[in-house]
């Protein structure tokens, strides 16, 4: 058995493209977990999509044994966090499951609003912090600098900092020696109640749900009866072991040990992120800190173009909530759209995330309309309803005042470009609350910021005003109240439920004739001419005109040959696969999501 | 005994037309003789034992192609086999080129017993008419049709083509209008479309084809719409025009789910609910005929959900819509059980009409018709 004090858990948190993959590999090589040629380059970003878009989304666990230059051989357990504001939560499990982080920053680059959050995260689970400053082998790196950076924002003693090349393996065995002497070992007492935190999951079609687990105290044997203290549900367990980086079943997690656990787990609701495992004979007294609901901070529907294929639609969201504790659901339906679903997401990426999944691992056809954020509406009898979906919003007779969720959205720009982040964030209805200067080039700015702000456009616009300078992080402040009214589209005279969005009052004529235009875009022509509408309440803001179709070209056919004739209408009825009928009107994808593509 | 149809295709031109890519072909004709022996076969192996369970062909249509291309012997021998072997047809169509026409021969097929005559006239332009490569000019076409009239025909039809390159507005007018003041009684209008495979698609692709706009084009088809019928040309048909009592029985025969073979190159059949094609090439026909090989292939499955996604769409084409009761009789179910929403959500929208148990395009429909035929499609 392992003992404790030869057991180092850890994560790395970095920003995007600083190098985290790249060192995670390095240490996987290093210790000779895995020979250069098992390994696929980033081995830890599994998922296509993840590869793709260099992020990670998933957390991912890796068990790497590691002989210290004491000669003890070290269990160090690497949980490798996802980098994207959106999976804030995922991060907060995965540091809650560890003692330690590798803080990677780039010596090219500086400190980013990202990493910022993520080490304020982890001090706030009492994690010990090691400084790493990568890419140090480029020509444009400048430690020195990116060490006072770290010392100023972060306020942490960056003097021992590890200077590092996670391409050139420079620095890595320090690494390795900073982990085992500078991470303290868990603590947890191996003869008490069982108590693991379930920090991720995924399913796997062959063993069930898996769940990936620190056992804080107590123990793990295969064959054992557990209980997941929070659904009450009991299993045996079937395999347990640890990730290297494939799942490997070695029979046993013991105190202070990452690993993962599975029985005869069908159902993902049993297995709740966050939850604790306990044993169900002798269950510990209660379960552990710091779990906290997910709150979906952006809504969508999501529906079947063919509306057959909506109980697919629901496997997948279930399948795909299995390895994702933040992805919320239920059955909505829509009087354009029909049967789906309204889905709660972390953010845009998670939400384009899950979106793409959905279409490329189970190959269905799916609408999107635009996301929203939660409103809170208070109704004239005193009641507070939450909203999350336009078209649910109460008359507005029945509306005394509607608060929106604003975020903390923190900046941080070259100083040239100042002036461009404030521009936006006030156009974006952001009240200006502080500016730092990080060093004499990097500012700090802070805003807060309606939430539904940020969903438009906000980052888009600040990248690009920055040349892609600005990095950006966000937390959900407070609601605040604001004049808020839905503004509605009508297509033909009738109202389409989908199409509906919440919009500043200030703002709404503007919105409506930008999204009246764009739909005028977007909506093909068809056999009659469709008045397109924004409308406020009953008066109407803007309209326009989509024109009909030319008429049929007669076309010379010899008669008897009817399967050219019917080939013509195939390949016709082909074209409009991706649209929704809505009435008598088809309309194409695009068109739900225009609100977000207006200028 | 029901009601069948015969159709003979001649692949032959004289010259062929920039736009066309029909089963036709210039410079063959030295297999004309060996072809009309060939179709004379087919209607004799195929047509024989429909004259025998269903009696003579209610209708006899020779298209092309050119059936007026062949030598004058020839084509009246084709006739007359065609009429010893299926019977004497109600109705006895051949297609003419003003170009190939002359006295003589049209004086002959109406006496062995072809009562009606279909002429591809297109335009009464010449500038027009050179455009588009054909062989005879207005003057000419006048001429036959006049021509027609003296040889005893008192059903005749002509063709015309809108959104030809360089056609205004005023040119079809005009045109419509000498059609009208000749002795015909029946009209049809094709919009010119860009085929792949012929002159025109290439002109086309290298952008040298001035095809006329979208909203010239639709004027020219709303004013032969409306003037066609203000001038006593009933429109029966998407595409057709005519006197009253002059509808073709042969062309509605097609939309009306009537049983038909069709002989020589190319052509279709629709027999006991199947589709078939016939071989394209007329050496190839005529090689098949000639060993004994068949000479049609199925063209498509059919299933009961093909077959009343056609009974539906090729309904619509005509006038008079779809027949309620001959659904339910053919498929055993209403038509609503098939295809309620489709047509309650049309005739909301005044696309369709629904009367008297027929369900039919409106005036509005008509002009829409392949976007809502395309609604009763359900197989794709």
């Amino acid at each position: 058995m392992m003992q404790n004090k030869n057991i180092r858990n850890f994560s790395i948190i970095a920003h995007i493209d600083h190098g985290k993959s790249t060192l995670a590999d390095r240490l996987i090589e290093y210790t000779g977990t895995l020979s250069k040629r098992q390994m696929e380059d980033q081995v830890l970003d599994n998922m296509d999509l993840e590869r793709e878009r260099g992020i990670t989304i998933k957390a991912q666990t890796v068990r790497l044994d590691y002989k210290g230059k004491d000669g003890e051989v070290y269990e160090m357990n690497l949980i490798d966090t996802p980098g994207h504001v959106d999976f804030t939560y995922e991060v907060s499990r995965s540091l809650a499951a560890c003692e330690g982080a590798l803080l990677v920053v780039d010596a090219t680059q500086g400190v980013e609003a990202q990493t910022l959050a993520n080490v304020y995260m982890a001090l706030e689970h009492d994690l010990e912090i090691i400084p790493v400053i990568n890419k140090v082998d480029l020509p444009s790196a400048d430690p020195d600098r990116v060490r006072h950076e770290i010392e100023d924002s972060i306020g942490l003693d960056a003097s021992d900092a590890i200077l590092a090349s996670a391409k050139t393996g420079l620095g890595v065995e320090e690494i390795l020696d900073a982990i085992v002497e500078r991470i303290p070992e868990p603590d947890g007492e191996e003869n008490a109640p069982l108590q693991a935190l379930i920090f991720d999951s995924y399913f796997d079609s062959y063993k069930g749900v898996i769940a990936h687990v620190r056992v804080m105290q107590g123990h793990i044997r295969k064959g054992m009866k557990l209980k997941m203290m929070a659904t009450g549900k009991v299993f045996e367990v079937t395999d347990v072991g640890c990730f290297k980086p494939q799942p490997v079943d070695i029979g046993r997690l013991d105190t202070g040990e990452v690993g993962f656990v599975a029985g005869a787990l069908k159902d993902v609701r049993d297995v709740r992120v966050g939850d604790t495992i306990t044993t169900a004979e002798r269950p510990a007294e209660k379960p552990l800190p710091g779990y906290r609901g997910v709150n979906p901070m952006v809504y969508c529907g999501l529906y079947p173009v063919d509306s057959s294929d909506y109980d697919n639609l629901k496997d997948a969201l279930e399948k795909l909530q299995l390895n994702d504790a933040a992805l919320v659901f239920e059955p909505e339906t829509s009087v354009a759209l029909g049967f789906g679903f309204r889905c709660g997401f972390l953010g845009l990426l998670h939400m384009d995330v899950i979106q793409e999944r959905i279409e490329r691992e189970y190959s269905l056809k799916i609408i999107t309309t635009a996301p929203t954020v939660v409103y809170h509406v208070f109704k004239t009898n005193g009641d507070m309803v939450e909203v999350s979906n336009p078209a649910e919003l109460p008359p507005q007779t029945e509306i005394n005042h509607i608060e929106e969720p604003y975020v903390r959205a923190t900046v941080i720009v070259p100083s040239d470009y100042v002036g461009a982040v404030m521009e936006i964030s006030q156009e974006k209805r952001g009240e200006f609350k502080s500016m730092d200067y990080l060093d004499t080039n990097r500012v700090m700015i802070t805003y807060h910021i309606p939430l539904n702000e940020i969903i438009f456009d906000y980052f888009d616009r600040l990248k690009s005003a920055t040349r892609g300078y600005a990095s950006l992080d966000y937390e959900l402040a407070d609601y605040k109240e604001s004049k808020l009214v839905k503004l509605d589209i009508l297509l033909n005279g009738d109202p389409v439920d989908a199409l509906s969005t919440i919009v500043h009052k200030d703002r709404a004529v503007t919105r409506g004739r930008q999204l009246a235009a764009k739909l005028k875009e977007i909506i093909p022509q068809q056999m009659f001419e469709i008045p397109i509408q924004a409308a406020v309440g009953s008066k109407i803001i803007a309209r326009e005109n989509v024109r009909a179709h030319r008429k049929d070209v007669l076309a010379k056919c010899y008669g008897g040959d009817i399967s050219r004739k019917r080939k013509l209408l195939e390949k016709q009825k082909e074209g409009k696969k991706r649209m929704k009928a809505v009435g008598s009107v088809e309309i194409p994808q695009e068109a739900f999501m225009a609100i977000l593509k207006i200028e | 005994m029901s009601r069948w149809e015969l159709y003979i295709h001649i692949p032959f031109c004289r010259q062929k037309c920039l736009y066309c890519d029909f089963a036709s072909w210039a410079g063959r004709d030295d297999l004309m003789s060996a072809y009309v022996n060939a179709v004379k076969h087919d209607i004799e192996t195929r047509a024989a034992s429909l004259r025998r369970e269903d009696g003579p062909a209610a209708t006899i249509y020779i298209g092309g192609g050119t059936p007026t291309a062949l030598p004058r012997d020839l084509l009246l021998t084709l006739v007359q086999s065609a009429i010893d072997t299926a019977g004497m047809p109600g109705e006895f169509t051949v297609e003419v080129n003003p170009g190939t026409a002359d006295e003589e021969t049209l004086r002959q097929l109406r006496q062995c017993g072809v009562n009606r005559l279909s002429f591809g006239v297109q335009s009464f332009n010449n500038r027009l008419l050179r455009v588009i490569g054909r062989i005879h000019t207005a003057e000419e076409a006048e001429k036959a049709i006049r021509m027609a009239e003296k040889s005893g025909f008192s059903n005749v039809s002509l063709d015309l083509m809108y959104g030809l390159p360089g056609q205004n507005l005023d040119d079809l007018k005009s045109s419509v209008n000498r059609a009208l003041s000749l002795p015909v009684t029946h009209i049809s209008i094709y919009g010119l479309q860009v085929e792949e495979g012929t002159p025109f698609y290439r002109m086309y692709e290298e952008g040298k084809l001035a095809l006329p706009d979208d909203d010239v084009t639709e004027a020219m088809y709303d004013y032969m719409t409306e003037e066609l019928p203000r001038r006593g040309f009933r429109r029966y048909e998407i595409s057709n025009f005519a006197r009253p009592g002059f509808e073709s029985r042969h062309n509605l025969g097609y939309w009306q789910d009537v049983p038909y073979l069709g002989v020589g190159a190319a052509a279709h059949s629709y027999l006991d609910g199947k589709r078939t094609e016939n071989r394209r090439d007329p050496a190839d026909y005529i090689r098949a005929v000639e060993a004994g090989e068949p000479v049609c292939f199925s063209e498509e499955e059919s299933s009961r959900d093909i077959a009343m996604e056609e009974f539906a769409f090729l309904a619509l084409r005509t006038a008079s819509g779809i027949d309620e009761s001959r659904f339910t009789t053919k498929f055993g179910c209403s038509i609503d059980a098939v295809y309620g929403d489709v047509i309650a959500p049309l005739v909301r929208d005044g696309l369709l009409r629904r009367e008297n148990g027929h369900i039919a395009l409106t005036r509005y429909g008509a002009k829409y018709g392949n976007l809502i035929f395309e609604k009763f499609i359900r197989s794709v």
